[in-house]
């Protein structure tokens, strides 16, 4: 039953990522074929000058330009409607065949779309993971202490707290810190997620949680209060119940309530927060990430910006809407796991 | 809610006025509720002080045209570059010059056959620690004109600065920055005093010839300078040749190194200036964005609950598209091909913004639908349309602005973002586009935080403001938040 229910729940979310990335595609069409066109003559040109021309003439060149360009242009469906033109570059999007940059490289110097985007993948998910992590575990913590004293000093300060930080840009968050903690007091490298040279051993590890601080604090002055404060109301809720009332009558610890019963019934909707909090973060990471130059795939954004990179710049918005579908679909699997009525109802 | 379904079943066959003073009840008593919340108070007065800020524009910045011309460099010329904020001066020991302007000096003009002399004299009360960036004399002038300046300092030295000729067909502005142009005479005049040994020492290009012209003349006035406060004496005279030619409003600029509430921008640009103008496109965007995506998502809501079926199923499959695409990437790419207006780029938000309150609503308009008097309004053959927006749509009216209220801050933080990559609309001053100019000159390794601090702490503000207020509003609607 669970199966069909993630089946179907996985299915839906591809025909959605297909839409989407149809739309896309029939939105930026335009774009992306201007620069299509002038990597086709770049790569035209590269060709004939490798080309020993001797004994032919001008006309002659030009006439052979004219035919392998002809050929390329019919390679990529450029001479096609419009409508098959969008399908091809929806069908090359959803098979990875991102095209080539204009500009930006890999580390290791190539310019497939697929191998710059996804060399920033781990980086991202590592920072995102770990304050994730931090932000949960704080939440957690505290939104039980404010559950246990609603309406105490505790609850009312990190309330207000939640909503002082509420429409703070993180990024502006963490431009301060960076002026704080690495200009004033000069604690923390400025950005990045190595020191150069790279140390090596432990230390490797060392300094990327050493880079890893700054951005992991700004996230988590930003996003605990908020994420306490829907674990409190939660918490609130379930306290109310019953068996909690039995439980205590029984005599069982409170910290075993607490931890217990309490937890293990609200962790659904826990579960569905924080991953909501991570997938929210995750799409505002944008800009966060280049103030700290952190090289994940918001920081490829910032640089395929400066230098109009069209192609990264698209490939990599289609990798952050699937990773971020991705997110949503693992979060309703989780959801149907940890509460079984949700797959009686997928089964309706 | 099966109150609520009595009192709007008599609605439809009760007056107007009554209707409004039902109204005016309702409202007195969500007041006396929000009363309640201390939070909510502190929003609204944040806001009413917003809002004043916005209606007082014109009368609190100093630069009245920095919305129009806030690129326009030549309407800031002459303002100090960098400067911190002139309340700066209060937490330090060491006193910043402040920016001054000194106009109306003692004229004095003699005729001669050949030609005219006016003779101006301006005083400058120097009474701080560090010197003036420049003294800049500035006057409009027309024909042909010798311009000298000469510098009275309180010790009694007096040192002779420029001398330039203007020969123009048209009245023009005339801009001597004196500091540069004697650069080399103030400089030898600081030698006189200095032992030859520092004097050898020194480094030329490091020397500030603003730092000697208002320093104590003795031993060490090129390495270690002390300032001489006390009265300066600047004297102009300009001998006006031919009968055309004439200068008028003489005026000297002591380039400050604080300036104003809030300082200014290394384009010169007043920050307080950019932050007021600002301030009315933050509301601005962030209502209007709320608006329309809250009306557009609480009409889609009702439409599937009340339609149900395959309508539904349908409207909830195109919600789900929507939904699951993080709309701050979309926005950016979007933005780098397109560079939207600001009007193009409210639309889009509303795209995805619209969102929001559609589940809410729909399972607040499924409970709804059941209640009688909905009912009634069928067997009294009203149209869909009247059923949805007289009968439903005004029921979920609390809940929209509570719900209002809380998207305001996102879509200003969304514009912001999209502003500070420098893709957002250049020709409107937003606190974005402020921070814009300030990531792009690397105001936070050179320390300049009066530029990168208000405009953060105006969109945090204002996004608390909000927050206060939804969270009030939500707090009173929403019973089940209230604590035990």
């Amino acid at each position: 039953m669970y199966g069909q229910y993630a089946i179907k729940r996985i299915i839906y979310a591809i025909i959605n990522y297909a839409i989407i990335i149809f739309i896309l595609s029939a939105l930026f069409n335009a774009s992306m074929e201007a620069t299509l066109r002038s990597q086709i003559e770049e790569m035209i040109q590269g060709e004939f000058l490798a080309r020993d021309l001797t004994g032919y003439t001008v006309e002659e060149i030009n006439e052979l330009k004219a035919l392998r360009r002809d050929e390329l242009y019919r390679r990529y469906h450029l001479y096609d409607p419009m409508i098959v033109r969008v399908f091809w570059r929806t069908y090359d999007t959803l098979t990875f065949n991102l095209g080539k940059s204009t500009s930006v490289t890999s580390s290791a110097g190539e310019r497939n779309v697929s191998i710059i985007v996804g060399e920033a993948i781990p980086k991202t998910a590592l920072l995102f993971t770990v304050s994730a992590f931090f932000n949960i575990l704080i939440g957690i913590f505290l939104g039980i202490k404010k559950a246990q004293k609603p309406g105490g000093l505790l609850d009312q300060s990190t309330s207000i707290l939640t909503m002082i930080v509420y429409g703070m840009p993180s990024w502006w968050l963490g431009m301060m810190l960076i002026m704080f903690f690495v200009y004033k007091l000069n604690l923390f490298p400025s950005g990045g997620i190595l020191s150069t040279p790279p140390p090596t051993g432990f230390m490797y590890y060392l300094d990327i949680l050493y880079h890893m601080a700054l951005p992991v604090l700004t996230m988590i002055l930003l996003r605990a209060w908020g994420g306490a404060y829907l674990i409190r109301n939660i918490v609130l809720g379930t306290l109310q119940e019953d068996y909690i009332m039995s439980a205590r009558a029984r005599g069982i610890p409170e910290n075993r309530v607490l931890y217990g019963h309490t937890l293990r019934s609200a962790a659904p909707p826990i579960v569905t927060m924080s991953v909501m909090s991570l997938l929210t973060s995750f799409g505002g990471a944008i800009i966060f990430e280049g103030i700290f130059s952190w090289p994940g795939m918001g920081n490829l954004y910032w640089i395929a910006l400066q230098q109009n990179d069209i192609p990264v710049l698209l490939g990599n918005l289609s990798v952050t809407i699937l990773l971020y579908m991705a997110g949503l679909v693992l979060l309703d699997l989780i959801y149907g796991f940890l509460d079984p009525r949700i797959k009686v109802g997928g089964k309706k | 809610m099966r109150n609520d379904g009595n009192k709007a079943k008599k609605k439809t066959s009760i007056s107007r006025e009554t209707r409004i003073k039902e109204f005016k009840e309702s409202l007195k008593e969500f007041w006396s509720d929000f009363k309640q919340v201390k939070y909510g108070i502190v929003g609204l007065v944040l806001l009413i002080v917003f809002i004043l800020m916005m209606v007082l524009e014109p009368f609190i910045i100093p630069f009245p045209e920095a919305g129009e011309r806030w690129s326009d460099i030549t309407y800031w010329i002459d303002n100090p570059r960098s400067a911190a904020p002139a309340w700066v001066n209060w937490f330090s020991s060491k006193k910043n010059t402040v920016h001054e302007f000194l106009t109306e000096p003692e004229l004095q003009v003699t005729d001669t056959p050949q030609f005219q002399v006016v003779e101006a004299e301006f005083n400058y009360n120097y009474k701080y620690d560090i010197p003036p960036g420049e003294l800049t004399l500035k006057a409009l002038g027309k024909g042909n004109v010798v311009v000298e300046a000469e510098i009275i300092r309180p010790d009694g030295e007096t040192i002779n600065l420029v001398r330039k000729n203007f020969n123009t067909r048209n009245e023009t502005e005339i801009r001597i920055p004196l500091g540069n142009e004697a650069a080399t005479r103030i400089i030898n005049f600081g030698r006189e005093f200095e032992s030859t040994e520092n004097s050898r020492n020194v480094q030329r290009h490091l020397l500030k010839p603003m730092e000697i012209l208002f320093s104590k003349a003795q031993e060490g006035i090129l390495v270690k300078p002390e300032p001489l406060k006390g009265d300066y004496r600047i004297n102009v005279k300009a001998i006006i040749v031919g009968k055309d030619s004439y200068i008028k409003d003489p005026e000297v600029v002591v380039s400050g190194k604080v300036f104003g509430f809030l300082g200014t921008d290394d384009a010169r640009r007043d920050i307080w200036s950019g932050i007021v103008v600002g301030t009315k496109w933050a509301i601005f965007i962030g209502l209007l964005t709320a608006f329309v995506s809250i009306a557009v998502g609480i009409m889609y809501g009702v439409t599937m609950a009340y339609f149900g079926g395959w309508v539904d199923s349908l409207m909830m499959r195109i919600y789900e598209i929507f939904v699951s695409i993080p709309m701050l990437p979309v926005l950016v790419v979007f933005s780098a091909v397109f560079s939207p207006s600001l009007w193009t780029l409210i639309l889009f938000m509303c795209v995805f913004y619209w969102t929001g309150p559609v589940l809410t609503v729909r399972s607040m308009a499924l409970q709804i639908k059941e209640e009688t008097y909905i009912e009634a309004a069928h067997a009294l053959n009203a149209s869909t349309g009247r059923i949805i927006f007289k009968h439903m749509i005004p029921q979920l009216i609390p809940y929209a602005f509570a719900n209002m209220a809380l998207s305001v801050p996102g879509a200003i933080v969304a514009e912001a973002s999209i502003s500070l990559l420098g893709l957002g609309d250049a020709s409107v001053v937003t606190w974005g586009q402020i921070l814009h100019g300030a990531m792009k000159s690397s105001a936070v390794l050179k320390g300049l935080w009066w530029w990168i601090v208000p405009p953060g702490l105006m969109i945090a503000l204002l996004g608390m403001t909000f927050a206060f207020l939804g969270f009030s509003m939500d707090k009173i609607l929403n019973p089940k938040l209230k604590t035990r």
